[in-house]
């Protein structure tokens, strides 16, 4: 790079006694090739544009019960999730039997209406079996996350506070019998 | 054709600008790129992330506990993996005289380790930060007995709270 900048900077360095000692060559049309910086620039720029991963993970907070308390809930405000080890949704509203959700729309609208319906009081319990995939664990979690913005918003409508009542627990032996007949 | 060519001797495009731009953003680039750390280099792991809808949440830089669970491509065992990632909580927490992993494995990031080591691990970070936050970073294959396993352990811990590691939906 050296006098790179020559040109325009000569009569600026004319200050101290040296400099008007040497003999300053004058360097007219003084052209650098640029050409090979340019190319190792595009080089490392296209490197690190290729290398770089843009999505960083996100996370999804989770909170389990502690170990010490059993809390004695209604049966009427309790909601189970069951999750089948092939996958299959099924819901039991208040000790009732199980039934088949179809999807993951309906359980979204489920935990919506259900919401409304005891005004906040219910608790939510999803039981998961022990074959069943951890993509599909998220995917349920995720589809309940998304019914609490909707919730949130039904429920400041009557002027009441979400507050969410989720919990997730391990399925008994008798549940998992009870399942796999339906 | 008929046209004559005009020859354009001394063509001068001034390249400045393009240069600024491509300088701009190389260091752009560099700055932000991130590189595999020490821990994610020897794995002989790879994990496919469960995937969720578009969340605000990332994951937190500092006063971070991994626990992964992820299937070795090599010999398709599910295992266990703990790491921390701040230097100071890893000389207190793996050194500590009740964790039992051999004397070696001290000094790496990441372990390898069974839901008993799991535990004592967990307690012992929570010993030296309280601060601390755990994050489960799992394949989505895992099949769900690992991770209620693994919140059992959190629960006798007392962690009762833990951020799911996802990516988002695309």
């Amino acid at each position: 790079m050296a006098g790179g900048g020559s040109l325009e900077r000569g009569p600026k360095v004319k200050r101290g006694s040296f400099a008007t000692k040497r003999k300053k060559k004058k360097r007219v049309g003084f052209v650098l090739d640029m050409t090979p910086l340019v190319d190792i620039a595009f080089l490392l720029l296209t490197f690190f544009m290729l290398s770089t991963t843009l999505n960083t993970p996100q996370t999804m907070e989770m909170s389990i019960p502690p170990d010490t308390d059993n809390v004695d809930v209604k049966q009427s405000e309790l909601l189970i999730v069951y999750v089948r080890d092939d996958s299959k949704i099924f819901k039991s509203l208040g000790g009732d039997e199980p039934v088949p959700v179809a999807n993951l729309k309906e359980l979204r609208s489920l935990s919506i209406n259900e919401n409304m319906r005891v005004k906040n009081k219910l608790i939510t319990s999803l039981k998961f079996g022990k074959k069943v995939p951890y993509g599909f664990v998220v995917n349920v979690l995720d589809e309940l996350n998304l019914a609490e913005g909707e919730l949130t918003q039904k429920l400041s409508a009557e002027n009441i506070k979400r507050e969410r009542k989720f919990a997730l627990t391990p399925m008994t032996p008798e549940e998992i019998e009870k399942l796999k007949t339906l | 054709m008929g046209k004559v060519k005009k020859k354009r001797v001394g063509f001068v495009l001034d390249m400045t600008p393009l240069v600024d731009i491509a300088f701009l953003l190389l260091t752009f680039f560099m700055f932000t790129a991130k590189f595999k750390s020490d821990s994610e280099n020897d794995q002989k792991f790879q994990i496919k992330r469960p995937v969720a809808s578009a969340d605000t949440s990332k994951l937190p830089d500092q006063n971070l506990a991994m626990i992964k669970i992820a299937i070795d491509t090599v010999s398709n065992d599910t295992s266990y993996y703990y790491s921390l990632n701040s230097e100071v909580d890893r000389k207190i927490v793996y050194y500590a005289s009740s964790v039992n992993i051999p004397e070696e494995m001290r000094s790496r990031v990441q372990l390898k380790v069974d839901l008993k080591q799991l535990e004592i691990l967990v307690k012992q970070t929570r010993i030296a930060n309280i601060k601390m936050r755990f994050a489960l970073d799992a394949d989505r294959k895992i099949q769900y007995k690992w991770i209620e396993d693994m919140m059992d352990v959190m629960r006798k811990s007392n962690a009762t709270v833990f951020n799911f590691v996802t990516d988002k939906q695309q």
